[in-house]
């Protein structure tokens, strides 16, 4: 595992989980254009729109960044909106009840007082034409003109006696029937008040054609300049001495009642007012209870996951909270003894390993000096004898070397190994490895070709290691590279430097790639080892990749031959951010087209690799439709899950596998590999987009 | 130490237990209603006018002739300016020549509209006569000046059918208004101008003394305005030879000035055209004067007017209390006692001032027990002298109220047959002339002596229906107020005094007219006011009641005094705050405002106010 995690390991080391950019990362699509949108200044559209949003959202960012970091914030706010929201709700409800009551009891005085008038008008209205009856009785005028005269007057009198019984209370106004200029007679109305326009139009038709009194509601529009104001209209139809009919309304102003309504919504609204600071301010009392001892265990966690393992909640009373941290002391305690106990365990272990090493080798020396004497005597012995003294000195051979991996090995996993870096140029070391592989190859018959040795490739590193890691990785190709070529590829860029080399033996299958640089891992047990390998040289050579602050990953497909790549920082303390060598060859069976299914797949894959070199795709969100898509197309997107199928043996459809497989590192940990093929340095979210927008063409 | 910390405890336990005893308090305090609290001005809200008003709408298309009638009349009684809804009802050219403002003619009922004599024939008639007819109460002429009239209301109105536009339109009409008597009380409200008298001067200086002349004008229009244009065109006709106005002729509002009225300081700036940029301050000050003391009388609240010239540059300006100053008026006079002869034929008087019903003897030869036994008496003005008729009423006596002087002889005797038939009730007026009428109904005369002291003047009245039964001078010593009877029935009759007017000739009363034409039986009467009476009387098929009228004839809309039975003689002031004071059958009793009559004294007679 912990092999295995090396390229990996330095973007890891800093990504911390639930940070935003993990958040956004992670995220869905739409949360994605969401925040690209709106936060992240991705609208696409015109330049102007773009600075503007990036104006607006500019002072939002920290408010927004509080808002998801704060759950006391959050607690508050939805506190205040929905304290706001019932107040509000009540505040209508009482506002209703309140202005029903009212009007119901203006609405019963004002009918009664209404009607009382109308009484009165009608009896006015007899008494006047009975009066003019007897009068006239012997009278010679045309009873027509003598009717009429009185009217003028009459009406005047009416509306002045009717509206002087309450003053300010409510005003009187007749109408004549019909439209406004009906029959020559003349509106009338008392203290200012502007007839026509104060009584509304279908409470007049209804009047008109009914003789029964009806009300509405309306405005007072007063013709002194006065405020208009709400008011109760009753009007009927009445009467005059002649007979003749005309409409007569009562107008109730609601002033009162107005005054009342508004200072029960004055009372309402600052006791809302009220209501709703104060459940404020009591939820951020309450959450703060709450919420401070969460922040305190958080703060102990991340110190605990900073490996301060001594840190301890204070833990004061009996409530919820106290046992939260009294769970979490007792966690803690647990987790500090276990890893003291593996740390004490995984020690003792290492110092067993050196210690046997050390103790192997004073016999081994004695052994080896009589193996000597045995073996230069092999000429007088029968060939039996003799063949044994060989072997005896060949598997002593082996033993001596598998004691010094182990020593090694082991000084690695104390922490002993000392880096010595000097500035380097890495064609000199190439060269020195190939010509010591020379004798081997020609052995196999294999041709080793150096490539981009034309410029100096100068890096940081200790030139012993690095010589160690590259013998090992051109003898791996030369031995397993079944005859063929090998080819050592130079190359810098960016900060890092890379040698990378590819052999077409039988190649790697799925999975192994990563299981290479396990301890005494073999591809075919079964095989024969000409050169006698311990199992353990690429461990060190990772252990020495790692040293350097670099990465050694494998690349393989069944019957397409592997690549292994070295990357290392151009200076010794540099992270890493990506490789000038993409992982998987140009070369390789899926760039060249030739999948093993015959699917035309290939055409189209192969235009992801100027984009995305070595397949390495980062660690897309699982259910992204380019990974579905690319499933669907190559169902064997996880080798390990269809091991019998036909083209099952490739490594490369790394990008779902690579993300689902916790294992598989080297595949999930370059993500900054993009970067050395691009020289945009973007952030990892933009990176992604383009891909995917070029892919899905 | 525990102990100590222990009374600690307590006590801080004990205090904030106080503190929310006080918190307690002072909420309970906050929710309950106050018994107590500061003491604050209560602003005075105006009370709300519940006036009705007429909104005249414009004839309808295709209306009735009746209809057409029926909407002018009302369009009349409407607040229109200048009538303009009215003359819609008009044809153009009746409408050219309609002048509303010429007149306006009450009737008592309103005008009843009477089809008149229709042309014959069978063919669209295209020309209808409609006569207005009524009882005529009075007539407001060009001047504004009010006029009870009587007799029938007759006028004939035309109306034709436009060829044209087929409508029925009034071509021809009486000019003015005609409506009726309640519209008019409703529309128009009766307003005191105020010039000075020609003559009289009262006073070590000699002010002016103000005298009122009653207009009515349109109360919903602009009435402040209306107002000063009125003042401004001069005193009507009846007043007129008797007084001057301080404005230049020619004086008038600026062009276009309407809608005159007070800012909140209650100033009022008129902008004045004509010759008035030349005009010295004393001249200014009087007009000044005029306008708030007539102004004063439709707004009370106004404190005070600033003239302006053309330009608008300031002429003068005047508060209230200065016009007072300025000119002598005589409702600002506040008469200091009320006098009246006791049971012992005394002349006391009473602070008008007090409530107390105890008289103290005036000063003086009429104050004294046993002296002359008198059946009126009358004080001047200044309250320097007194003029007592004698009981029979046969002399007339002029005597100081200062202490020690002596009863003269009779300045004036009388030959009536009987007592009633003597001498009436004598009556100052401003100027300090003392006037008397003996009612022989074989020799009515009036007379009058200059300064209380002359020789007896008779003066000339040469309308003269009757005999005068009483005589009081109005405080401004150009109107007279006199109740005249003939065949037993009085009238009250209000006349104007000239005199000096034409060199050597003797004063006269000319042009009476009736103040309350509706009286058969007047039997006393004061003057209350400017230009208000309070008068006892009978009206026909009545029962004797006092009631306010005023000198143009009009009835005021104000409430009467509250009754009072066997009323024999009546004194008012013309400053309203003086309670109102009657000699009835209770003896001497008297209205203070706001409450009912009251017993001043059993056995009194002859109860005055100086005047």
């Amino acid at each position: 595992m912990s092999g295995d995690s090396a390229a990996s390991a330095p973007g890891r080391s800093g990504d911390r989980p639930g940070r935003p950019v993990g958040r956004t990362a992670a995220g869905s699509r739409w949360g994605r254009f969401f925040e690209g949108g709106l936060l992240q200044g991705g609208v696409q559209g015109s330049p102007v729109l773009r600075l503007f949003m990036r104006w607006v959202r500019r002072p939002l960012l920290p408010v927004m960044r509080l808002w998801r970091r704060n759950i006391q914030l959050r607690v508050v706010a939805t506190t205040l909106l929905m304290s706001l929201g019932v107040v509000v709700l009540l505040g209508f409800v009482v506002i209703g009840q309140v202005r029903n009551g009212l009007l119901d009891a203006k609405v019963k005085a004002s009918q009664s007082q209404a009607t009382g008038g109308f009484a009165v008008a009608k009896q006015k209205a007899d008494e006047a034409a009975s009066g003019t009856a007897a009068g006239t009785g012997d009278g010679t005028a045309g009873t027509d003109g003598r009717q009429s005269q009185n009217v003028i007057p009459w009406m005047s009198d009416l509306v002045e006696s009717l509206s002087s019984g309450g003053a300010g209370a409510f005003d009187v106004v007749t109408l004549p029937v019909g439209d406004d200029s009906g029959g020559g007679r003349s509106p009338r109305g008392s203290g200012y008040v502007n007839p026509s326009s104060s009584v509304p139009g279908d409470l007049r038709e209804r009047i008109n054609s009914s003789t029964t009194a009806a009300q509405s509601y309306t405005r007072i529009v007063y013709s002194n300049g006065k405020e208009s104001q709400p008011a109760l209209v009753i009007g009927k139809q009445v009467n005059d001495p002649n007979g003749r009919p005309y409409e007569l309304y009562y107008l109730f102003p609601l002033t009162q009642e107005e005054k009342s309504l508004s200072l029960v919504k004055g009372t309402l609204a600052t006791a809302g007012l009220f209501v709703v600071v104060l459940l404020g301010a009591i939820a951020w009392l309450v959450v703060r209870q709450v919420v401070t001892p969460v922040r305190m265990a958080a703060g102990i966690a991340e110190r605990l996951s900073a490996g301060r393992l001594q840190e301890r909640m204070k833990v004061t009373g009996e409530d919820d909270i106290a046992r939260l941290g009294e769970a979490f002391n007792k966690m803690a305690q647990n987790l500090q003894l276990k890893i003291q106990q593996l740390e004490d365990l995984s020690r003792m272990q290492r110092r067993f390993v050196s210690d046997v090493s050390h103790e192997l080798r004073t016999p081994l020396t004695t052994v080896r000096m009589a193996a000597d004497v045995i073996h230069e005597a092999r000429e007088d012995f029968d060939p039996v004898t003799a063949r044994s003294a060989e072997l005896l000195a060949d598997q002593l051979d082996r033993f001596e070397s598998l004691l010094a991996d182990l020593l090694e090995i082991s000084r690695f996993d104390a922490g002993a190994a000392a880096l010595e870096a000097e500035p380097i140029d890495l064609r000199e070391v190439v060269r020195r490895v190939v010509s010591g592989a020379e004798p081997l190859a020609e052995r196999k018959g294999t041709h080793i070709r150096v490539l981009g040795d034309q410029q100096p490739v100068v890096a940081e590193a200790d030139a012993r290691r690095l010589e160690r890691v590259l013998r090992n990785l051109v003898v791996n190709a030369v031995e397993h590279g079944e005859g063929r070529d090998v080819i050592v590829k130079l190359a810098a860029a960016g900060g890092a430097v890379a040698v990378a080399v590819r052999d077409y033996g039988v190649g790697l299958k799925p999975g192994e790639a990563t299981r290479v640089f396990s301890r005494f891992w073999r591809a075919d047990p079964a095989r024969a080892r000409t050169t006698g390998g311990t199992g353990l040289g690429l461990s060190i050579a990772l252990e020495d990749a790692r040293l350097h602050g670099g990465w050694l990953q494998a690349w393989g497909e069944p019957g397409g031959g592997s690549q292994f790549r070295l990357t290392l920082p151009r200076t010794a303390d540099e992270p890493l951010r990506g490789s000038p060598i993409p992982l998987e060859p140009k070369d390789s069976r899926r760039n060249g087209g030739l999948d093993e299914a015959g699917l035309p797949g290939g055409a189209e894959k192969r235009a992801t690799v100027p984009v995305q070199p070595g397949g390495q795709v980062p660690p897309l969100p699982p259910r992204s439709p380019m990974a579905s898509r690319l499933a669907a197309v190559t169902p064997a997107a996880d080798p390990t899950a269809l091991p019998g199928h036909g083209n099952g043996a490739r490594v490369v459809p790394r990008p779902t596998g690579g993300a689902r497989r916790p294992d598989d590192r080297p595949a999930a940990g370059p993500a900054p590999d993009t970067h050395a093929g691009r020289p945009d340095p973007a952030g990892p979210d933009d990176s992604t987009e383009p891909g995917e927008a070029f892919r899905g063409r | 130490m525990g102990a100590d910390r222990e009374g600690g405890v307590r006590h801080r336990l004990g205090r904030a237990v106080a503190y929310a005893v006080c918190g307690v308090v002072v909420l309970a305090g906050c929710a309950s209603m106050p018994d107590s609290g500061d003491l604050r001005d209560v602003e005075s809200t105006p009370r709300q006018d519940t006036g009705v008003r007429v909104f005249a709408m414009p004839p309808a298309d295709d209306a009735q002739p009746s209809e057409i009638m029926q909407g002018f009349l009302e369009a009349l009684t409407s607040d229109d300016p200048q009538y303009d809804t009215a003359r819609k009802y008009l044809t153009a050219d009746a409408a050219r020549t309609w002048r509303p403002e010429e007149s306006a003619t009450v009737l008592a009922n309103g005008p009843s509209v009477v089809p008149g004599p229709q042309p014959g024939g069978r063919e669209p008639i295209d020309s209808l006569t409609y006569v207005l007819s009524g009882s005529r109460v009075a007539t407001v002429d060009t001047q504004q000046a009010y006029a009870p009239e009587d007799g029938s209301y007759r006028k004939k109105v035309h109306l034709t059918k436009d060829a044209k536009s087929g409508q029925w339109r009034i071509d021809s009409l009486p000019q003015g208004v005609v409506m009726g008597k309640s519209d008019f009380q409703r529309n128009y409200t009766s307003v005191n101008k105020y010039y000075f008298a020609s003559s009289t001067k009262v006073g070590a200086t000699g002010q002016p003394v103000a005298v009122a002349d009653p207009v009515f004008v349109r109360s919903k229009v602009d009435p402040m305005t209306q107002v000063v244009r009125s003042l401004l065109a001069g005193p009507t006709s009846w007043l007129g030879p008797v007084v001057r106005s301080s404005f230049p002729t020619g004086t008038a509002l600026q062009e276009g000035v309407s809608g005159l009225a007070p800012d909140d300081q209650n100033g009022l700036a008129v902008p004045l055209s004509g010759k008035v940029s030349r005009i010295g301050l004393a001249k200014c000050t009087e007009m000044a004067t005029q306008l708030l003391f007539t102004l004063r009388n439709l707004t009370p609240t106004l404190e005070s007017v600033e003239l302006q010239g053309p330009g608008g540059h300031r002429l003068c300006d005047l508060t209230a209390e200065r016009a007072e100053s300025t000119a002598w008026h005589a409702s600002a006079q506040s008469p200091e006692f009320l006098y009246f002869l006791d049971g012992k034929h005394r002349l006391v008087r009473l602070p008008t001032g007090s409530s107390g019903t105890s008289a103290v003897p005036v000063p003086g030869p009429l104050g004294e027990e046993g002296g002359k036994e008198l059946q009126s008496v009358a004080v001047s003005r200044d309250e320097h002298t007194v003029a007592g008729v004698g009981a029979d009423g046969k002399s007339l006596y002029v005597a100081s109220l200062a202490s020690g002087g002596s009863l003269g002889d009779a300045v004036l005797s009388s030959r009536g047959a009987t007592a009633t038939d003597r001498l009436t009730t004598p009556s100052w007026d401003a100027r300090g002339d003392l006037w008397v009428a003996d009612s022989d109904p074989r020799d009515p005369k009036l007379y009058v002596l200059e300064q209380g002291v002359g020789k007896p003047v008779e003066v000339g009245i040469p309308d003269l229906p009757g005999r005068i039964r009483d005589v009081r001078m109005a405080a401004d010593g150009v109107r007279v107020a006199l109740v005249v009877e003939k065949d037993g029935k009085q009238s009250l009759l209000i006349g104007r005094i000239e005199r000096e007017g034409r060199s050597g000739e003797r004063p006269a009363v000319v042009e009476l007219r009736s103040a309350a034409p509706d009286l058969e039986q007047v039997t006393t009467m004061s003057w209350a006011g400017d230009s208000r009476l309070v008068v006892v009387g009978l009206e026909q098929g009545g029962v004797h009641q006092m009631r306010y009228v005023q000198v143009d004839g009009s009835t005021l809309d104000g409430p009467a005094p509250a009754a009072l039975s066997g009323v024999k003689a009546i004194a008012a002031s013309e400053d309203e705050r003086v309670p109102l004071v009657a000699y009835s059958e209770d003896g001497i009793v008297r209205l203070p405002s706001g409450a009912q009559w009251q017993k001043v004294d059993k056995d009194g007679t002859a109860p005055v106010y100086p005047g």
